[in-house]
């Protein structure tokens, strides 16, 4: 990430004094694998409950219950099928997908519009707008729970919207909470990354007789890319996760998104661990695979703004 | 673990102001759009308009706490659910929730769009729903062919009005594995001497005499039912549980006392163990007995036929051993149910004997139906005990969680009873705590 600035004449002996950058930075050797050590041993307590959850899963629950978890056997995959059926995860993961989905879109789409303006313009609120968009993300969601709930109970819908007839009991409701909850990070990141693109480009844009929504849609837009890019991975991951607010507005078992769903693996009593892990396993599926596939997207539109030039 | 909005809010009448309706669907539609996400979203509503009369041709929500795919509680509503159907003509709409979500939820599902018909269970929570005008009066389909006085009893709300129609209940007692209890030439007792000599003498062939686990934190509630009742009798026992009674008098005190004595007897450390180790610790033979609902059975995944049971012996004799915890189950009606008229038809019918035997004939495992006219033809020997004691018994409680307010159970019982648990010498301490709690709670 280091950006030197060309020099025409640059003294040789500088450069070769310049410090050698070796694989592990700074630090050295001794010192490398100390934190090495130490990387792994955090490693291995994160990774821990998730892999004995993996195990377990592949165990029977009646052997564990009577052997205990912490002997060897009773390995089954049959937790994956029942899981998958008892849950009715394929249609809780459709449901999921209709809510994260459009709720992705529409807070990138929206924040990135108001980045744009942020970044761009000078208002004298502009530093306001962005502290309330911020203030929003601050607020737990706890705390907003009658509010919200109370007005989405009062707001109607026509029945071939939600068959309720109002927003309580319909995606629509989920989309639009979960939208208003992440739109002040998404502006925070955006509008800070707009700002790091040079201004002149925005110049000679105007002076080709660019409008200002082509300046945003056209120009700003793919160069953004790589941030819209990370805030996408980071905002699936988060819309899809979200618990809390599908509780609260969603009471109809089959509107359910998949994290709660996960609940239909327990009895009123009885609950199957096994079971329950298996189908945690399957609900994380999803979240993994588009991290990994993203993976590279992410790092890279974190750390892009980080440096300016 | 109830949301903090059990205070009454009157139910909505429908603000239709057309202009926020507009702004708001044109923000949606435009979002939609822009998006290109609009034809993904025309999956997101319904198409059931919904009948508003009862009878043929209309058509009745009924909202069920178990969750498809739930066994054989699931099996048994959705059986009935279109028995009744078939029966009446009306259409039923089952919206299946899975249990705890079910029950956690049940403020803002009562608050928001219920569903006409729905499960809950008898006791203070549906009384309480009832004075908050949050659950339909029920009084005009009372009384129900079949129900007798103490379901009649049970179903009624502090204004003498039932909201409530049972359909099924399960006794708490005291299981044992009948093999076990053969081979050592145990016998259930009755005294409380014959009580004492029988945990000396499991504790002699180093059995622990009571399975114990309480990580969930609701089931040593019923040691505390059980251990009020005995000592300090029903009616006592039920006026501390709707706040009427001291905690940190002599009565509760007591039953402490008494706990902190028998917990020798019980399996050390309950607080790391869930009721289906501590089950499955009965099971296996190194504990003689458990104090537990019947769903006992679900924790040894088997059918039960080395299991008995016996109620809980008395603790002193002039109050006797007639009164136990029968959590029942059944049905009430949502006051902001769209149908009422069909919602309270269905619920009549609910009570009767057809529905239990709808129910019990299509799932593996019957539940112990409320009407005497029901078939007991598919009962298991357990049931059939299970329904002969309960029918004997003088007085029948809920059990803590349904008999007394939501989150004084939840927030200050399960707490407390915990603590005392790790440290049972501390009885003043968690005593004057509860009531401390209490007075902020019961006011």
């Amino acid at each position: 990430m280091t950006y030197e600035t060309p020099v025409a004449v640059a003294p040789p002996e500088r450069r070769a004094a310049a410090p050698v950058r070796r694989e592990g930075g700074v630090l050295s050797q001794r010192r490398g694998t100390v934190a090495t050590v130490i990387m792994a041993v955090l490693a291995l307590l994160w990774l821990f409950p998730l892999v004995w959850a993996l195990i377990n899963s592949f165990r029977e629950y009646e052997y564990t219950q009577v052997n205990g978890y912490l002997s060897f056997g009773g390995w089954t995959t049959s937790n994956y099928r029942q899981a998958w059926s008892q849950g009715d995860f394929g249609l809780h993961m459709k449901n999921s997908f209709l809510i994260t989905v459009p709720a992705v879109l529409l807070t990138l789409w929206l924040s990135s519009m108001v980045a744009f303006v942020l970044a761009r313009f000078s208002y004298r609120f502009n530093l306001a707008l962005l502290g309330v968009f911020l203030a929003a993300n601050l607020l737990p969601p706890q705390a907003l729970l009658i509010p919200v709930f109370r007005m989405f109970r009062e707001v109607p819908l026509p029945y071939f919207m939600s068959d309720s007839g109002s927003m309580l009991n319909s995606f629509w409701a989920l989309i639009l909470v979960n939208t208003a909850f992440q739109m002040g990070f998404c502006t925070f990141v955006l509008s800070n990354y707009m700002k790091t693109l040079p201004h002149e480009i925005y110049e000679s844009a105007e002076l080709d007789g660019a409008s200002v929504w082509r300046q945003y849609w056209q120009l700003t837009m793919p160069l953004v890319r790589p941030a819209l890019a990370a805030l996408a991975t980071l905002q699936v991951t988060w819309v899809y996760n979200e618990f809390f607010w599908a509780t609260v507005l969603i009471q109809q078992g089959d509107k359910l998104p998949v994290t709660s769903a996960l609940n239909n693996l327990r009895g009123q009593f009885f609950t199957d661990t096994n079971l329950v892990a298996a189908g945690s396993i399957i609900v994380a599926l999803p979240v993994l695979v588009v991290f990994f596939a993203l993976q590279k997207q992410f790092v890279s539109g974190l750390t892009l703004g980080s440096t300016k030039g | 673990m109830s949301r903090p909005l059990s205070t009454a809010i009157p139910r909505s009448t429908v603000a239709t102001t057309a202009a926020t309706r507009r702004s708001v669907l044109r923000g949606l539609g435009l979002g939609g759009l822009a998006v290109g996400g609009a034809s993904l979203l025309a999956a997101c509503g319904g198409d059931s308009g919904g009948g508003a009369a009862s009878g043929s041709g209309a058509t009745v929500k009924f909202g069920i706490n178990e969750a498809e795919g739930a066994g054989a509680a699931h099996d048994r509503l959705a059986a009935i659910a279109q028995a009744y159907q078939k029966e009446s003509g009306t259409k039923v709409e089952v919206n299946a929730v899975d249990h705890n979500t079910f029950q956690e939820s049940i403020n803002t599902y009562l608050q928001g769009t219920p569903d006409d018909v729905f499960t809950w269970f008898a006791g203070f929570r549906m009384a309480q729903f009832a004075e908050n005008g949050l659950i339909t009066d029920l009084s005009d389909e009372w009384p129900i062919d079949g129900l007798n006085d103490s379901f009649k009893q049970a179903s009624t709300a502090a204004d003498g009005k039932q909201y409530f129609v049972p359909i099924s209940y399960y006794p708490w007692a005291v299981f044992y594995r009948k093999s076990v209890f053969e081979k050592n030439g145990w016998e259930a007792p009755t005294t409380n001497d014959d009580f004492m000599a029988l945990m000396d003498d499991m504790q002699g062939k180093g059995i622990t005499p009571f399975a114990f686990g309480d990580k969930d934190g609701w089931p040593a509630m019923g040691t505390f039912d059980i251990l009020n009742m005995r000592l300090n009798g029903f009616d006592f026992h039920m006026s501390l549980m709707a706040g009427d009674e001291a905690w940190d008098g002599d009565e509760v005190k007591g039953v402490f006392d008494t706990w902190r004595k028998l917990l020798p007897y019980h399996q050390a450390d309950p607080l790391g163990r869930t009721w289906q180790e501590a089950a499955t610790a009965m099971g296996k033979g190194e504990c003689g007995m458990y104090l537990l609902g019947t769903f006992v059975v679900d924790a040894l995944g088997e059918n039960g036929e080395d299991l008995d049971f016996f109620t809980f012996p008395e603790l002193d004799s002039s109050i006797g051993s007639d009164a136990l915890d029968a959590p029942i189950d059944g049905f009430c009606v949502a006051a902001a149910g769209k149908n009422q008229e069909a919602g309270k038809a269905m619920a009549k019918w609910l009570g009767s004997a057809a529905a239990a035997d709808a129910g019990n004939n299509a799932a593996d495992a019957p539940f112990i139906a409320a009407n005497s006219g029901a078939s007991t033809s598919t009962y298991s020997d357990l049931q059939k005990k299970s329904a002969e004691v309960v029918g004997a018994a003088a007085n029948i409680a809920q059990f803590m969680d349904r008999d007394t307010n939501a989150d004084f159970a939840n927030t200050v019982m399960i707490p407390s009873i915990q603590a005392f648990l790790k440290n049972p010498d501390d009885i003043d301490g968690v005593t004057a705590s509860i009531q401390e709690q209490a007075n902020s709670i019961f006011g």
